[in-house]
């Protein structure tokens, strides 16, 4: 890995139907940060997440992670990255062992029986696991959805909105898994509303608004109250100083 | 082929937990056969070129109805996004997904042609084996560019209406000529005389194999 940067994001850009989603996005990590982006809806949020993690194609610009194109390594990028969504990625119809099982095969686990396992513990569901996901409750699934994210040990992970629809439990759990991640070096970029969720574990912060990214400090240089005052601004469109 | 066996596999696992693809299919291949029975005349002697037709619309529109289901099972909760995200090339989803669609289609047929033969006369059955070479070539065509079409409507709204209407002026050729040649065989005639059909099925099978597999990419990711 270059000293440039774990994941490198130049000049990204990305246009539907004649509106530009993002126009212009530029950053850097390191291995092992935890960058928590926040924006208004329609920011471009999820577009650029779903760049990142290569289900949609940029426009222009490039994303680089670990030092190769995504576009040109995309089987051996996502051999390393997790994602969790509010969309579970999960099948209604398999039970919670089956849905491990049949991802951990994919990713080519070594023992794919005990990872899952290990991870039906880990969310608290093993005495769930041979029960269909069709009869799990929103926050069981999206436990579930997390245990599947990491099925593959990722390098990167990233998560857009994924406290939505948790329960308070779940969502400590959630926050302790990606704390436990971060302590491993893991490099985590999240997008979300929830202001204390995301600055509770974040090395940096970012604030996106039209396509731009508007706003990158670290963490440390932040003050809650100033960045809640700076966020809320952006929300309701004002100009910020 | 591994990846794509592992999503076959799990494919099939979800169908006979569920069986919502393949009762849908067989019931309504046999009721277009009761209905057609029907309007022609029950216990009516139809000669091999209509029973082909019968047959094969039969065939055909039940195997639309799996088709369809077989990529929108992926469009819960977004898990063709989890299939995407997962290091296995596209084609290889476009292999099992074919795959599946052949497997469902062999199950259906079945069940629908010695239904057929009850109905429209147990002299046909004489000619099983040769029909058998016939029908395993037209699923393979019929599997092939349907998978590729129903990916394509999957992400719609209306894509059960919308399915039959692009894939239908595509595989027409394939159905003319399936009935065509079946006909000729239920009529025993001689295998060179149609063999030039048959062949031209094979074709389209393999050339629109080697098209939906370069094309699926593009289709089944976002721009």
């Amino acid at each position: 890995m270059g000293s440039s940067g774990f994941l490198r994001i130049k000049g990204l850009r990305k246009g539907y139907d004649g509106i530009e989603a993002l126009r212009g996005i530029d950053l850097s990590l390191q291995k092992g940060e935890f960058l928590s982006l926040f924006g208004p809806n329609g920011a471009g949020k999820t577009t650029l997440i779903r760049i990142i993690s290569t289900l949609l194609k940029p426009g222009s610009g490039s994303v680089r992670v670990m030092d190769f194109d995504i576009e040109e390594h995309a089987e051996e990028f996502r051999a390393q990255l997790g994602v969790i969504s509010h969309q579970s990625f999960l099948y209604n119809d398999l039970s919670a062992r089956e849905n491990l099982e049949f991802y951990a095969a994919l990713y080519r686990v070594n023992d794919p029986v005990g990872k899952t396992g290990e991870l039906l513990r880990l969310v608290g569901l093993h005495d769930r696991e041979d029960s269909q996901v069709s009869g799990f409750s929103r926050g069981m699934q999206q436990r579930l959805s997390i245990a599947r994210a990491l099925i593959n040990d990722p390098s990167l992970l990233l998560l857009d909105e994924p406290y939505t629809g948790l329960d308070e439990h779940a969502s400590i759990l959630l926050s302790g898994h990606l704390r436990q991640l971060h302590s491993r070096q893991r490099t985590i970029v999240m997008v979300t509303h929830d202001l204390k969720r995301g600055l509770e574990s974040a090395t940096k912060v970012g604030i996106l608004s039209k396509g731009r990214l508007v706003y990158l400090k670290e963490r440390s240089e932040v003050d809650t109250d100033e960045f809640e005052h700076v966020y809320l601004r952006y929300l309701k469109g004002a100009p910020v100083e | 082929m591994r990846d794509a066996l592992l999503i076959i596999r799990k494919d099939l696992l979800t169908e006979f937990r569920k069986k919502e693809s393949l009762v849908s299919m067989v019931f309504f291949g046999f009721l277009l056969l009761v209905i057609l029975n029907i309007a022609i005349g029950i216990g009516r002697e139809v000669d091999g070129e209509i029973a082909a037709g019968i047959l094969w619309v039969s065939i055909i529109f039940s195997a639309v109805l799996g088709l369809g289901r077989v990529l929108s099972q992926e469009k819960e909760n977004r898990c063709i996004d989890g299939l995407l995200l997962s290091p296995v090339e596209s084609e290889q989803i476009y292999t099992a997904k074919t795959a599946v669609n052949f497997i469902f289609m062999v199950i259906a047929e079945a069940v629908i042609i010695p239904v057929f033969f009850v109905f429209y006369g147990d002299r046909f059955a004489r000619h099983l084996p040769m029909l058998i070479v016939v029908v395993l070539f037209v699923n393979l065509g019929f599997s092939t560019v349907g998978t590729l079409f129903s990916a394509i409507t999957a992400g719609t709204r209306r894509n059960e209406v919308l399915l039959p209407l692009l894939l239908f002026p595509v595989i027409t050729p394939l159905i003319a000529l399936a009935v065509k040649v079946t006909g000729s065989v239920f009529e025993e005639i001689p295998y060179r005389e149609y063999s030039s059909w048959l062949y031209i099925i094979v074709s389209f099978g393999f050339i629109f194999s080697g098209v939906s597999y370069l094309l699926f990419e593009y289709v089944i990711k976002e721009g």
